[in-house]
Parts: structure tokens; C-alpha cells; sequence
């Protein structure tokens, strides 16, 4: 095998592994400020992409398209923290478990029974025809995963640490307490994390339907990846979500044209099973010290 | 009073097609008609009730000399084996059924078809391809056998990919198939091809993929490493869709080719322009080519409000099937499912349907031999190819063959 060939490989498996960090990446967002994540993510990836969909089917040009697919995300991510995390964080139950995992089966059905079972077309005015760089196939398609990926990632920490409101996020996530105590409401923090995440897990869901298809099941493998990435990383570094999710994409590719497609998942639970024993907080987490 | 009222309701109900149910002809299409094959399966229920619409409309069927309607029970098994099993019984346990037809997915013709062979119930077989839809009767040996099939099975289709591949002067192939029974099954009827036709395609590479693969890179780039110049394969649309796009993004030219499951909607709506160019065995295609399918294909725009039937492959098999059943039953002069058995195995009328002239479709059983149940042989086939999101003649002379014969038949008369 050709070193270009390896090269191109672990290249298109890259773009992909971004794809995976921001889905990591919106985990992460909720976990900072309730300790708390979404199981029901991957359906939030999945019904923001359809609901993409339906606004270009109904004409929405592209430049609307994407900021009214990140709205609806954000009402999602609303809609979860309210329905199944707020009353939880109150009575500080583990509660939140069962019922983000219940609002993502809840989405799935309604998603089979509102657009059908069927792969649909995602159509993108970007193109997918490849451009030659140093030997190596990209499309723009490509290009626009890591833009998008990187650039919001960039916004939503610039906005953590410049702004304000962003300080208050900062603040509930180093000790919920004592940001109450200064006067920041928890609550309104939490519900503007889940709005974040359900944001970027909408951006996920536009980015990637172009290359995968939009349906009921694009996403069931996707958020298992993004948690091994969550995981492996640490669920607090943005930096290292990407590092690891450009990692673990680049070796799955390598993994199925070395020992075949049938391994492709295997690296990636194979790290994800050395990462829980070797460094549980994750190769980038901070460890823990838990007061008692 | 009050009864006649209701039966004028019934009437009005159901439409003028059916009369009282004494004096109809059970006929069951199952299918399924939602979910990833549904494409399939609707147009071949489509097809066969525009067949059933024009037969009611001419008086019915000639039962012994008493004119008889078409009556449909329709099923949709979701392309899932277990409700396809499920509704075989319950089709096998009605007294007065005529007969059967449909099914799309091979899986599901393996699960249910025993309930219906068990009570001898006709069954006509459209359009799943798997060839083991009708070995395992072989291999079972069976003495008897109620199923037949209408649909151009993997053995012809498999036989056809490669004639195209040395007819288009290539010499390495790779073959590139889905990991269920169908893709499997494919690729081996595929191997056994290129032995049978001269060894004349070297196989460079063997690759397979999962139902809900996304990303053919590592299997394609495999293909493209070691120099082949087509790609033989075996698959369904969604994930045919994922090696096409990923073709073009790896810069590939080689063209596709592979089991008519390469003119399904789903395929050439979700690989788009990438779809162009690739080749595919076919019983029917879209295009007004005689007078016969010109008015099939505009009767079908008509009543469903399409401009592109989602599977002219099982419309119009779904049509010729109907026909078949129907010219069986007359000629057996009864409703009784047993009759109409030995009525298709040993058709004494050509059978005029949009496909062919279908000339003794089916023979006596012979449980050394599945293709006496066998309706499609190599010249009812064509090849199609995707131009423009539809499915065009490949090649011309196909296209005049099939026009000439019509017209020959027309000077015959």
C-alpha cells in the first residue's frame, strides 16, 4: 500500500473525527455547568438535521437554513434541560439518566413517524467534487466540516471568557455554589448550556448530513464515537475533544483498510477501554478531588 | 331495505371494482409498502392494481364462462421477516384466497413462504431476486410446489454484470458486496460467473461493507490501489449511494456495476449526479420504446400523479404478474388455488404483458431444477443505466430489439 494512499486515509478519517469532537464537544458543554450530559444527543443531532432539511425543502436558502437549524437545536436543548434535568438537578436525583435517554427514544419515533424511515439527501451548495492538495483528495464538503467545527468551538470559548455572561458560565461550572452565592442563577446557566449544546449538536447534525445522508439512524454511530471522544479526552477540554476526535478518525480509517471494515469500531473502544483504566478523568481532564 | 342500503354503501365504498364477495377472485399483494424498500414495494402494488383496474373494468375474469372480478387483500410486511411470517399464516388460513403476489426482500419470501406452499396457495414471487427464494425448495426437495417467481433472479443478473464488464474490454474488477445474504449470495454468483464465462476478469480486490455504512473510503481506495477498472456490486440503495459519493470523492471514474438494486429511488436520489453512468440488469425501463409500454407507463403518471415511476422494474413486474395469474385462472376455469397451480405450470395462451409476450412462463416442478418456476430467462433482461437521475437503455441495440419485436408481433397478427 502506497504511502498516498495511507496519507488520503487517515486524512478523510480526520474530517470525520471532527465531526465527532464537536458532538464530544456539546457533552462537555452541559457536563461543565450541571455535571449532567444528554444521552439523547444523537437525536438532537439527528431531528436538527431534519428539520434543516425541511426548511430548504420548503426554500430556505442556505445562509438561513443553517442559523434557523442552530435555533431549533437550541430550542431542543431547552426543551431536554427542561423536561428532563432541571427537576433532576433539584431533588438531586440521578433521575436525569433514564430521562434524557427516554426524550432520545421519544425523538426517534417521532422523527420515523414524521419524515418516514428512509436515507434522504442533503442537499449543500458546497461542493463534493475533490481538489488536489499535496497529494491528497479534499472536498470543499471537507473544508466546511472543519471550518464550521473549529469555528463555532472558537466562539463559544471566546465567548466563555470574554463576555459577561460567559464569565457567569465560567463561574457555575468551578462551584455551582458559590456562583449562587454571588448572585449568578444557576438555573438560567444550565439552560443556556443546554441551549448551547443543543446548538452545536445541530451544527454537527448540518455539517455531517451532506456526506452521510440524513435519517432516522444517522447519528446512532456517530454519538457513540463522540462518547468514546468525550471520555478518552476529559470531559473538560475543548482542546483536547479535538486532538483525540483527529485521532480516534484518522486510526478507524486505518484500522478498516488495514484489518479490514469489520474493525473499524475496534480502536476506538479499545482506547476508550485504556483511557478508562489508565486515566479515568480522560488524557486532558483535570483529576478530581471530591469533597466529602 | 335497510340490507341493500348498506350493500350499495359497501359498493360505493370500494369503488365499482368489487362486486359481492361470492362472486369475486381473492387476490393478496403483499409487500412493503413503508420504510427503506418501500420504493419497491409500492410500485409493484401500484403496477399490479393498474392490471387489476383494467381487467375489472373489461367484466372481470372468464371463469367458466361465468365473468368474475379481481378482489385485493393487501399486506405490508415492512420489509420484516417476522410480519412477513405472520401475514403468510394468516393469508395461508383464508378458505377462499386465490392466490398471492409480491414480496420484495428475500428475507421475508424465506420466512413466510413455507405457511403458503404448506395449504398450496399460489404465490408469484416479485420482485425479490435472492436466488435462494426458490433453491431452497430445491434443496428441500420438494415434490410439489405452489411458488413461482417473476422477477430476473441474481443467477441472470450476476451472468449479465460480468458479459458487461468483458464487453466493455475491462480486465481487472473489483468486487465490492453488502455483508447480508443477498450481498453475499451476490458475490458468489458473481465469482462463479467469471469462471463460467473464461476466467476473463481478474478479481483485484473483494470488499465488503455493513447495512449503515456511511464511509466506503478504505474499501474503495483498496479497489483503487490495486488497479481495478471497474467495480462489480451487490448491495442496497442507501449504502450503494455511500460507494458512489465516495468514489467521486476519492476521484474515481471506474464505473459501477451491479444487481438492478442500482435502479432503486434511493440509490439514484441520494448518490445524485455520481449516480450518472452506472450500469444495472432490468426488466423494465421507463421509456415509451412500444405502444404496450407507452400506455403502461402513462397510465401509471396518470393515476398516481408521478413523472417517474419509483421502480419501473416492479411496476411493470407487478403488472405482467397480475396478467399471468389472471390468464391462469381462466384457464383453469376456478378459483381454486390447486387449479390455478397447474393452470400456470402449463399455459396454453401467450400471455401479452408490458415486459414481454409471455410465451409458457412456467413449466411442471422439478425438484432437481428451480427455473421450471422460473419465469425470466437472459433475453427478458436488459441492461439499464442512471443518466440524469433515471434509468436509460444502455445500450441501444436493446432498446431496437425490444421495439422490433413488438412491431414483428404486430405483422404476425
Amino acid at each position: 500500500m502506497d504511502t498516498s494512499v495511507i496519507i488520503q486515509i487517515v486524512v478523510s478519517g480526520a474530517f470525520m473525527g471532527l465531526v465527532y469532537a464537536l458532538v464530544a464537544y456539546g457533552f462537555q458543554l452541559t457536563f461543565a455547568t450541571s455535571k449532567t450530559i444528554n444521552f439523547g444527543q444523537g437525536e438532537l443531532v439527528m431531528l436538527s438535521a431534519f428539520f434543516s432539511l425541511t426548511l430548504t425543502r420548503l426554500g430556505a436558502p442556505y445562509w438561513l437554513m443553517v442559523p434557523g437549524g442552530l435555533l431549533f437545536g437550541a430550542l431542543l436543548g431547552l426543551f431536554v434541560e427542561r423536561a428532563a434535568v432541571r427537576l433532576a438537578l433539584e431533588q438531586k436525583s440521578e433521575g436525569w439518566i433514564l430521562l434524557t435517554i427516554i426524550l432520545g427514544l421519544l425523538g426517534f419515533s417521532s422523527a420515523e413517524n414524521i419524515w418516514g424511515r428512509d436515507d434522504h439527501p442533503f442537499p449543500t451548495p458546497i461542493s463534493s467534487d475533490p481538489i488536489h492538495v499535496v497529494g491528497v483528495d479534499i472536498t470543499p464538503l471537507e473544508i466546511s466540516v472543519a471550518v464550521g467545527v473549529l469555528g463555532i468551538m472558537g466562539l463559544i470559548e471566546l465567548f466563555k471568557r470574554r463576555t459577561l455572561l460567559g464569565k457567569a458560565f465560567e463561574a457555575v461550572s468551578a462551584d455551582r455554589d458559590a456562583a449562587e452565592l454571588m448572585g449568578i442563577s444557576s438555573t438560567r446557566t444550565v439552560m443556556l448550556s443546554y441551549a448551547l449544546s443543543g446548538a452545536v449538536a445541530a451544527l454537527a447534525g448540518i455539517l455531517v448530513a451532506p456526506i452521510t445522508t440524513v435519517g432516522p439512524t444517522m447519528a446512532s454511530a456517530l454519538i457513540l464515537k463522540a462518547f468514546s471522544v468525550a471520555v478518552v479526552a476529559g470531559l473538560e477540554s475543548g482542546f483536547g475533544v479535538v486532538v483525540v476526535g483527529l485521532f480516534l478518525g484518522g486510526l478507524e480509517n486505518l484500522a478498516s483498510l488495514y484489518l479490514g471494515s469489520g474493525w473499524r469500531e475496534a480502536p476506538g473502544l479499545l482506547l476508550l477501554i485504556l483511557a478508562l483504566a489508565l486515566r479515568p478523568n480522560g488524557i486532558f481532564g483535570k483529576a478530581s478531588i471530591r469533597k466529602v | 331495505m335497510k340490507k341493500t342500503l348498506i350493500g350499495s354503501m359497501l359498493v360505493l365504498m370500494l369503488g365499482s371494482g368489487t362486486a359481492w364477495a361470492a362472486d369475486t377472485i381473492k387476490i393478496a399483494i403483499t409487500g412493503p409498502f413503508s420504510g427503506g424498500s418501500a420504493p419497491m414495494g409500492v410500485s409493484m402494488r401500484d403496477g399490479a392494481k393498474l392490471a387489476i383496474g383494467s381487467i375489472n373494468a373489461a367484466g372481470g375474469v372468464d371463469v367458466g364462462g361465468k365473468k368474475m372480478k379481481l378482489e385485493i387483500i393487501e399486506r405490508d410486511d415492512e420489509a420484516k421477516n417476522e410480519r412477513g411470517a405472520l401475514i403468510a399464516q394468516e393469508l395461508a388460513a383464508m378458505s377462499d384466497l386465490s392466490g398471492v403476489i409480491g414480496t420484495v426482500n428475500t428475507g421475508v419470501v424465506l420466512a413466510g413462504d413455507k405457511h403458503l406452499q404448506e395449504k398450496g396457495i399460489v404465490k408469484i414471487i416479485t420482485p425479490a431476486a435472492g436466488s435462494a427464494s426458490m433453491t431452497q425448495w430445491r434443496d428441500a426437495k420438494a415434490k410439489d410446489l405452489s411458488i413461482f417467481r417473476f422477477a430476473a433472479h441474481d443467477g441472470i443478473q450476476a451472468a449479465m454484470v460480468v458479459e458487461e464488464a468483458i464487453n466493455r474490454k475491462f480486465t481487472k474488477v473489483a468486487i465490492i458486496h453488502d455483508s447480508t445474504n443477498y450481498g453475499v449470495s451476490g458475490r458468489n454468483d458473481l465469482v462463479d460467473q467469471i469462471a463460467k464465462q473464461g476466467n476473463k476478469l481478474e478479481v483485484v480486490a473483494t470488499e465488503k461493507f455493513n447495512i449503515g455504512d456511511k464511509d466506503m473510503t478504505a474499501q474503495l481506495l483498496h479497489a483503487k490501489s490495486a488497479g481495478a477498472q471497474a467495480i462489480l456490486i451487490w448491495g442496497i440503495g442507501p449504502e450503494l449511494a455511500a460507494v458512489a459519493n465516495g468514489m467521486a470523492k476519492n476521484g474515481m471514474k471506474e464505473p459501477l456495476i451491479g444487481g438492478w438494486t442500482l435502479s432503486m429511488a434511493n440509490y439514484i436520489d441520494n448518490a445524485g449526479k455520481n449516480a450518472d453512468g452506472t450500469l444495472m440488469p432490468q426488466t423494465f425501463i421507463e421509456e415509451a420504446v412500444t405502444p404496450k409500454s407507452k400506455a403502461f407507463i402513462d397510465a401509471y403518471h396518470k393515476v398516481y400523479g408521478v413523472t417517474r415511476i419509483p421502480s419501473p422494474v416492479s411496476a411493470a413486474q407487478g403488472y405482467d404478474a397480475v396478467l399471468i395469474f389472471a390468464a391462469a385462472v381462466k384457464q383453469a376455469g376456478s378459483t381454486d388455488s390447486k387449479k390455478i397451480k397447474e393452470a400456470l405450470e402449463d399455459l396454453k395462451d401467450p400471455v401479452q404483458g408490458v415486459i414481454a409476450t409471455w410465451n409458457k412462463p412456467f413449466s411442471k416442478w422439478d425438484p432437481a431444477d428451480e427455473s421450471t418456476h422460473e419465469a425470466f430467462r437472459r433475453e427478458q433482461t436488459v441492461m439499464g443505466m442512471v443518466k440524469d437521475g433515471r434509468v436509460v437503455f444502455a445500450n441501444e441495440a436493446d432498446r431496437a430489439r425490444l421495439a422490433k419485436a413488438e412491431g414483428g408481433k404486430k405483422k404476425a397478427k
